[in-house]
């Protein structure tokens, strides 16, 4: 009997061939996009889940409270982890400093390389879990020595045993290789931790740090911790709450310093705080795409559905003859339930088949690494049970409602079956024409969004512009690497200072202003620059003037820009006088405001003034007049000269800033791709079901033609009722996709309006999209011979 | 074998309602071959559908072997007709999607029958009915003709008590339709009852007994022997 049902439904797929394909193809589209989108999320939510201790690790981060607004901060006192470890010891396995993760100089013999890497308190080997390949665990112990990942050691010492070998940091230090570990997987916050070193390397030659006169003035460390195996993270959390405000100075006191723990588990998806609250972070897009991907998995099951019950109306015959014949109910309700979730699994299959093919594309558009996860049973369960109860459902109605019919009423077709199962049919056409429609509105207002905000006036010209780390030989000799750029054209102009052009290094507090709250705290982004900084950038002055060399007494001079002038408010701010601590500044010039933080944020009110030791970056503009290619060669060949031992890295600052919408424009993309997807199964629905209602009017069609009706006529009666459940399904899309989009907005300070062209292009679309797919069924029907048409009856 | 009393049908369209079947009785004995006549409309198909239990009637009794089957659900319907009924349509209901030969093979599908017997009894019937040669055949691909001996062969094939044939032989010239009548005799004499439904005088004298029919009710029964 089951091998009837199984012969019989193999054959239904091949008479059918169109509409099976069709339908099989539909579902594994849909099938295989929720696969991905579930592969994504399962990639993001075990994220971190690779160390053994996740549940216990913990960042400690401080809120404090700035120009009224509270921010938060993983920089830390370097003397964080050693108080926290004194007072509250009993509530931690490890508490440890450590340092910003950042590239360093490594050499050996005469290889030259930059890796990212960290000092760490050496328990941090046990913290994390690192597999170690060579040498042991302890590796840190020594003040000299230094762990590699296996890719570094495998750069340096090839397949080669690394332990015990000798390695220069940064041009300045010898360390000893004593130990490898296995490199930390991409699903890792601290994925980029390619080498560790000693903390206490780095207070031996950074020795001001122990001599600091208030340790807790200055926040330029990272502090990680593991909770003890009983501690629960909210009672620690709270308990270690005011540390570092008990130790900080009356002035400290008023930023309002609150430390804090933030567990590894969130550091990945929940990173965003929004004045002193975790309010999430990737974990929105985790949501934002399990709902596509719900809703792409509706599209394609809807049309199952559709397609199915259209198909099987075509074989209500076919069931009263069983039946005349002797079948019995239940036989029937098995038959068809078996050959609708054969199809589905079918379609599984093929998903599979697809999802193998999209993954590399899909990973470069996400950024992301995900595999199949073959091994994993849940992945199985999951699919299968998915196509199973798929089967199931679009099963259900010819399953249960055909079969419950006399046979009689079937046979003489007594039932008009087609005149009720449309209008569930047409609702679900409709919803899937507005689910479509909303992506479409969605997806053009993140790019809308990504370009409104690229747009941004810059207030400086970023073409052109490099940065270039400092050292202490190219400091020196600015001056004369200066003069040599200049006079052989590579630059136009270049400059020193604290923080390039897209992102804050360094802000300060401290600073009294005529007429300010002596209550009000503040921090301020602060850059130290030369004299040609302006000139450089193309800053524009507002009001006064720029830094100069001509003034001897700029060493003393501030430069505003337009939010801290109105921030301060000041009237007439050029002339005034900025005070910070017993030392007095005059404010010289006011520019215009520059973005170099979060494009979608205000600016924050900012500081300039002359630089008076090294500063972190170069900032070099190069000459329009001369090729990219030639001026960098000669950057680099003046930069070589003085910095011998360390390879010659350059960033292009439209490069840098263009990073800064890679979230976004990713968020994009990818609701590009499911949009596609989206629309391309609502298509192949549309298309299947409309070939169906014409082969359904086959015989109407042929003895309209006798007698005497045109295509076009034919065409329009066969197109028109499509096109009226798109007009619908655009009357619902647009409100909620505004209702939707307007929330997603919200979280941007700087944003677009949505614009009402973007619903009339989404709906112009969806409507052409539907006559296409609709009339190439309609024409061809219209244009078939009569006879042949009659002659089927 | 069957005796009905007081048989109604009523169909209700939405203006007006038509009485298929009025307070039709008569009753037909083990082995016999009927034939039911009558104008077109006049309720001979309704009648046939009933007395295969494809369809309900909306008053009467009718008594099948012996037990009062009127009010039986859709499940012991079915398990008296795959054992006892064949059943020839007016207008063939073959499946499309299978071949002649699994249109046939259906019935002995649903009571059980084995494969190897199944082939055999499916080869016999149609070696009887003349189309073994087509039997790999779909539906559509046979004449109006092939298509109603396939039909016939299918309401056989399961040495049916009861045969209902609502105007086997509608579609077939002389020739091919005397052989469907000599078939129907040969099972007759072999015990199966035979309920045809026939405009032809011709075929009727195959029969027993006529039933005239007018307007859902019984005119005249005339017996031929
Ligand atoms: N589903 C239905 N709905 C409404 N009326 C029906 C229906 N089926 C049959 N009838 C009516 O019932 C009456 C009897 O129909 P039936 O099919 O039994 O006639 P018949 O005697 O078999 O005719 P013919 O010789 O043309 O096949 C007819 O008047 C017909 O119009
Ligand atoms: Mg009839």
């Amino acid at each position: 009997m089951l091998r009837n049902y199984f012969k019989i439904a193999w054959r239904n797929i091949l008479v059918n061939k169109g509409s099976s394909a069709i339908n099989i193809g539909g579902l594994a589209v849909g099938m295989a996009v929720v696969m991905l989108i579930g592969l994504w999320i399962y990639n993001e939510l075990s994220f971190n889940k690779y160390h053994q201790n996740y549940d216990k690790i913990v960042q400690v981060m401080q809120h404090q409270t700035y120009n009224d607004v509270v921010g938060t901060q993983v920089a830390n006192p370097a003397v964080m982890a050693e108080t926290i470890r004194n007072e509250y010891g009993s509530d931690f396995k490890y508490v440890l400093q450590a340092s910003w993760n950042y590239d360093h100089a490594l050499s050996y013999k005469d290889k030259v390389f930059f890796k990212p890497g960290s000092y760490f308190e050496p328990e941090v080997t046990e913290m994390l879990t690192l597999n170690m390949l060579q040498g042991s665990r302890d590796g840190l112990k020594e003040m000299n020595s230094i762990m590699l990942s296996q890719s570094v050691a495998e750069v340096f010492f090839g397949k080669e045993n690394a332990i015990g070998e000798i390695m220069k940091l940064d041009d300045k230090v010898d360390v000893k290789v004593t130990g490898v570990y296995e490199d930390l997987p991409d699903a890792t916050t601290l994925q980029s931790l390619e080498f560790i070193v000693p903390w206490d390397l780095y207070l031996s030659y950074n020795s001001w740090i122990k001599d600091m006169e208030d340790p807790w003035g200055s926040n330029f460390t990272q502090t990680f911790a593991q909770l003890g195996d009983n501690s629960i993270l909210e009672t620690v959390s709270s308990k270690i709450k005011d540390v570092k405000l008990s130790k900080v100075t009356e002035e400290g006191r008023r930023y309002k310093p609150e430390v804090f723990l933030h567990p590894m588990s969130k550091w990945h998806l929940q990173s965003n705080f929004e004045n002193g609250i975790n309010t999430g972070g990737r974990i929105d897009n985790v949501w934002l795409f399990g709902i596509i991907g719900v809703f792409v998995l509706l599209l394609a099951c809807i049309n199952f559905m559709n397609l199915s019950t259209a198909r099987s109306e075509k074989r209500a015959k076919e069931v009263g003859i069983r039946k005349a014949v002797g079948s019995r109910r239940i036989q029937l309700i098995m038959q068809f339930f078996n050959e609708s979730i054969l199809i589905s699994c079918l379609a599984f299959i093929l998903s599979i088949l697809l999802v193998i093919i999209i993954l590399p594309f899909f990973n470069t558009i996400a950024d992301s690494k995900i595999t199949i996860l073959w091994a994993n049973p849940i992945f199985w369960v999951l699919g299968i049970g998915f196509s199973v109860l798929t089967g199931i459902i679009a099963g259900v109605y010819p399953a249960l409602y055909l079969s419950s019919f006399k046979p009689v009423k079937v046979l003489k077709g007594a039932i008009r079956i087609g005149r009720y199962a449309a209008i569930p049919r047409k609702i679900l056409v409709t919803s899937q024409f507005a689910i479509s429609i909303t992506l479409i509105i969605g997806t053009i207002v993140v790019y809308q969004q990504i370009q409104y905000a690229q747009n941004r006036p810059l207030g400086y010209e970023k073409n052109g512009l490099i940065s270039i780390n400092t050292t202490e030989e190219t400091h020196k000799h600015i001056e004369a690497i200066r003069t040599t750029l200049k006079g052989n054209g590579a630059i136009v102009e270049m400059t020193e200072t604290t923080s390039p052009m897209t992102a804050v290094y360094n802000t300060n507090g401290g600073f009294d202003w005529e007429g300010k709250d002596p209550n009000l705290p503040v921090d301020f982004p602060n850059n130290a620059v030369t004299e040609e900084y302006g000139k450089t950038i193309g800053w524009k002055i507002k009001k006064g003037r720029d830094f100069s060399r001509d003034f001897g007494a700029d060493s003393l001079a501030y430069i505003l820009n337009e939010s801290a002038a109105t921030f301060m408010n000041l009237k007439d701010p050029v002339g005034k006088i900025l005070r910070r601590g017993d030392r007095s500044f005059t404010i010289i010039g006011i520019v215009e405001d520059m973005l170099i933080q979060s494009p979608y944020k205000p600016v924050r009110p900012s500081l300039f003034h002359l630089l008076r030791r090294q500063e972190n970056t170069f900032i070099l503009k190069l000459n329009p007049a001369m090729s990219v290619n030639e001026s960098m060669s000669k950057v680099e060949a003046v930069f070589k000269n003085y910095n011998t031992s360390i390879p010659f890295v350059a960033n292009f600052v439209d490069e840098e800033f263009d990073k800064k919408f890679g979230n976004e424009k990713k968020i994009g993309q990818l609701a590009a791709f499911f949009t596609f997807l989206a629309i391309f199964i609502s298509c192949l629905g549309l298309f299947g079901l409309a070939s169906y209602v014409a082969e359904q009017r086959t015989k109407e069609i042929g003895i309209r033609k006798v007698l005497g009706a045109t295509v076009i006529k034919l065409w329009n009666m066969l197109s028109k009722d499509f096109l009226i459940l798109v007009i619908i399904a655009c009357a619902i899309a647009i409100p909620i996709a505004y209702y939707i989009m307007d929330g997603w907005l919200q979280k941007f300070d700087y944003r677009t309006s949505i614009s009402w062209w973007i619903s009339i292009f989404a709906c112009i679309g969806a409507l052409l999209i539907t006559i296409v797919t609709v009339s190439f069924q309609s024409i061809k029907a219209a244009r078939s011979n009569p006879i042949k048409s009659l002659k089927t009856e | 074998m069957i005796k009905i009393k007081d048989l109604e049908k009523y169909y209700k369209t939405e203006e007006l309602q038509t009485i298929a079947l009025n307070k039709l009785s008569f009753e037909v004995k083990q082995g016999e071959f009927i034939a039911v006549m009558g104008p077109s409309g006049c309720g001979k198909s309704t009648l046939l559908n009933i007395l295969g239990m494809l369809d309900d009637s909306d008053g009467g009794s009718f008594i099948f072997n012996g037990e009062e089957v009127i009010n039986y659900n859709e499940r012991k319907r079915a398990n008296i007709r795959k054992h006892n009924i064949g059943f020839v349509f007016q207008s063939f209901n073959l499946i499309d999607q299978l071949t002649v030969f699994e249109n046939v093979e259906l019935p002995l599908i649903y009571t059980g029958v084995k494969k190897a017997e199944r082939k055999k009894k499916v080869h016999d019937v149609l070696e009887k009915m003349q189309i073994m040669h087509r039997r790999k055949h779909f539906p559509q691909q046979l004449s109006g003709g092939q298509q109603q001996r396939v039909a016939v062969a299918r309401a056989v094939v399961n040495d049916p008590k009861l045969i209902l044939a609502d105007e086997p032989t509608g579609n077939l010239d002389s020739s091919n339709g005397n052989e469907v009548m000599e078939l129907l005799t040969e099972l007759n004499n072999q015990g199966a009852t035979i309920i045809m439904v026939t405009h032809s005088e011709h075929d009727a004298k195959y029969s027993h007994r006529i039933i005239r029919m007018l307007d859902g009710q019984k005119v005249t029964e005339n017996s031929l022997i």
